[in-house]
């Protein structure tokens, strides 16, 4: 249905102010105004948007190389749940006296 | 205004069931797309704008059923092809896409210069629902613009069949102003604060500018709309009435 001058628009939203950006989807438009309208209709006429980004897909850099993304080699203590605290909390807190109450590390 | 007299009552029935039938009949043929509208995203956009027709036709309904003592759902789909009163501009059937566009373009300029009238109406229940539908209203204007705009600049072939769109609906669309039996009695009354005349001057200052920026021929006016503007039915209306009562009509008893 969508013609080849058609181009694809990505569609951000925001549910409430103050809320990050979340891709929502995209529509097929000709241009930015119509791509306006109906990244309203499927995005926004439901009162469940605060604020809508719509972008030009060809206006986005997408960076998917493994490569760089996905290193082979083991870095996971460049993750913060690569150092196990959750006995020497539980050890601090007994020596402070208070109840352990939170989960804290893994 | 807390209470009004029964020729006042009488011609506010007149002017909300005029209003209310616009936008319940325009819903209808323009809810004829959903699934063959240009593409997928126009489909949902053109669908949604039919649904909001439909709500306001309900509220307008609704409005006139709390003053009549009548029924919203009687009203809408319980009389006969000859008991509407829409303005003759919703007689036509949808035709092809750029006759659709065309018929939008005239009508949400005239609605849009009649609920900016009524939004002041001495009748508080009719400004306080007229200044919602407005916020509805805003986004009609924008797409149908655009459309009328794209259409006229999209090729030799789209904008002849604007053009002829707009020519075979220009007596017709002045009917959205045709006089009201009751009008003066209620522009008297500032339920209606300016006269539907005084609208259709304004409507034309709109829409004009807009068709010759679009290069689009800019029909000489046909004198004043008629009195029948509002009574005239058509084949293609009866059709259409048939398919929207049919479900209504299959049991007239039944509660939904």
């Amino acid at each position: 249905m969508a013609t080849p001058r058609d181009r694809v628009w990505e569609v951000f939203r925001q549910e409430a102010e103050g809320d990050p950006m979340i891709h929502g989807g995209s529509v097929n438009a000709p241009d930015e105004e119509l791509a306006t309208h109906y990244a309203r209709e499927f995005y926004g006429r439901r009162q469940e948007s605060e604020r809508l980004w719509i972008v030009p897909r060809d206006a986005i850099t997408e960076l998917d190389d493994p490569d760089l993304l996905k290193p082979p080699f083991d870095r996971s203590f460049k993750r913060p749940g690569g150092f196990l605290i959750k006995h020497k909390l539980e050890a601090a807190r007994e020596r402070a006296g208070s109840p352990a109450s939170d989960e804290v590390g893994e | 205004m807390t209470t009004l007299d029964a020729t006042t009552r009488e011609a506010l029935a007149e002017l909300l069931l005029a209003m209310a039938d616009d936008e319940f009949v325009l819903g209808f043929w323009d809810s004829e797309w959903t699934g063959i509208a240009p593409i997928l995203e126009e489909d949902v956009a053109m669908s949604s704008v039919s649904q909001d027709e439909i709500g306001h036709a309900k509220a307008l309904y609704e409005l006139l059923a709390g003053l009549t003592g009548g029924d919203a759902d009687q009203i809408a789909f319980g009389r006969p092809a000859d008991g509407y009163r829409h303005a003759a501009l919703m007689n036509h059937a949808r035709t092809d896409w750029a006759f659709s566009i065309a018929r939008r373009f005239l009508y949400e300029h005239a609605d849009a210069v009649r609920l900016e009238s009524l939004a002041t109406s001495a009748y508080q229940p009719l400004a306080d629902l007229v200044i919602k539908m407005r916020r509805e209203e805003t986004y009609h204007i924008l797409h149908f613009d655009l459309w009328l705009k794209r259409l006229a600049e999209g090729g030799d072939e789209s904008h002849a069949r604007l053009a002829a769109g707009i020519g075979r609906l220009w007596v017709d669309a002045q009917t959205v102003f045709a006089p009201l039996d009751g009008e003066a009695c209620l522009v008297a009354a500032r339920i209606l604060p300016e006269s539907l005349e005084t609208l259709r001057s304004r409507w034309l200052e709109r829409v004009r500018p807009r068709l010759a920026a679009a290069d689009l021929p800019v029909p000489a006016t046909h004198g004043l709309p008629g009195a029948d503007g509002r009574t005239r039915r058509t084949d293609e209306f009866a059709w259409l009435h048939g398919e929207f009562t049919m479900v209504s009509g299959s049991e007239a008893e039944a509660t939904w």
